[in-house]
């Protein structure tokens, strides 16, 4: 089999990549939806559901799930695990309002050991974290995404 | 709101995980990983899941989610940390737990510190964390 990891120098060089960043406003329709996969009932006052925590600060910061993905040179879509999510929440989100993200690389390193259903292997395991701010300024949320990359042996 | 260590939070159960809002929601999150969509897919994999799509990760954060802001209301999480030890599938039917670990106050907000888990009834847990809530006035 061939070696296919990347060079761990490379991943480890991704900590401080920043997303372009950029401005992302939930719409009604976009909140309905989304709640409505959660099993809940819409939020009050036009609060969107938090589990909008997970793509939209992706989106916000003009990239994708499938772009982080490539960041951290996945071998495929099955090769990816979480580790952990962490969503903070100063301020409640709300539809139509325009939110400012950013996002960067916070981790990355080579690991080794045994990840969830698989035995014991290579990993790369890559740490992006997300912040929102409100249109005047104030910090309204983040989100710390922990993703696993597994490698195959060479 | 009376809340003390070591009470129970009201559960919060999603009686059948639907493979159609997995496939909505990975519209919505343009999540390209056929295993939220594809049963074939999963069923390809080498980990004995058979032909059953898998929930995505924020989906099963959502029902603890959902059952906190039915507990202390919708603007009370302030943070939710969540680990996914086990995949949750779509027939499953997933049931949201969680107890207290602490009660304190901070900026003059009276706070809950919480253990939250969501398993299969009578299994290890598929999802597990730690979330703080804000609690409402009595």
């Amino acid at each position: 089999m061939a070696e296919i990891q990347p060079p761990v120098e490379e991943i480890r060089a991704l900590v401080g990549h920043e997303f372009p960043g950029g401005k992302y406003t939930v719409a009604h329709w976009e909140n309905f939806l989304l709640t409505e996969c959660t099993g809940a009932e819409p939020l009050p006052d036009g609060q969107v559901h938090p589990v909008v925590l997970f793509h939209m600060p992706i989106l916000g910061a003009n990239t994708s799930i499938g772009g982080m993905f490539a960041l951290g040179q996945a071998e495929s879509d099955f090769s990816i695990g979480i580790e952990s999510y962490d969503w903070e929440i100063e301020r409640p989100l709300h539809e139509d309002v325009e939110y400012t993200v950013t996002g960067k690389v916070t981790e990355a390193d080579r690991m080794e050991g045994s990840l969830r259903g698989a035995s014991r292997g290579v990993y790369d395991r890559i740490q992006f974290r997300f912040e929102l701010h409100e249109p005047g300024g104030d910090f309204a949320a983040s989100s710390t995404i922990t993703w696993t990359y597994r490698r195959s042996r060479s | 709101m009376n809340v003390q260590v070591g009470d129970s939070i009201p559960e919060w159960v999603m009686e059948s995980v639907r493979p159609e809002r997995m496939r909505t929601m990975a519209a919505i999150l343009r999540d390209p990983n056929p295993v939220h969509w594809d049963r074939k897919a999963v069923a390809a994999l080498p980990f004995g899941l058979g032909e059953r799509t898998i929930n995505q990760g924020p989906l099963g954060l959502s029902y603890m989610l959902n059952m906190l802001m039915d507990w202390a209301g919708p603007t009370s999480v302030q943070r939710i940390t969540m680990r996914f030890p086990n995949v949750v599938l779509d027939g499953d039917r997933m049931v949201a737990n969680g107890t207290v670990t602490a009660v304190r106050e901070e900026d003059g907000v009276r706070l809950a510190d919480c253990d939250v888990w969501l398993a299969r009834e009578g299994e290890q847990p598929c999802l597990e964390g730690t979330a703080t809530v804000a609690l409402p006035e009595d």
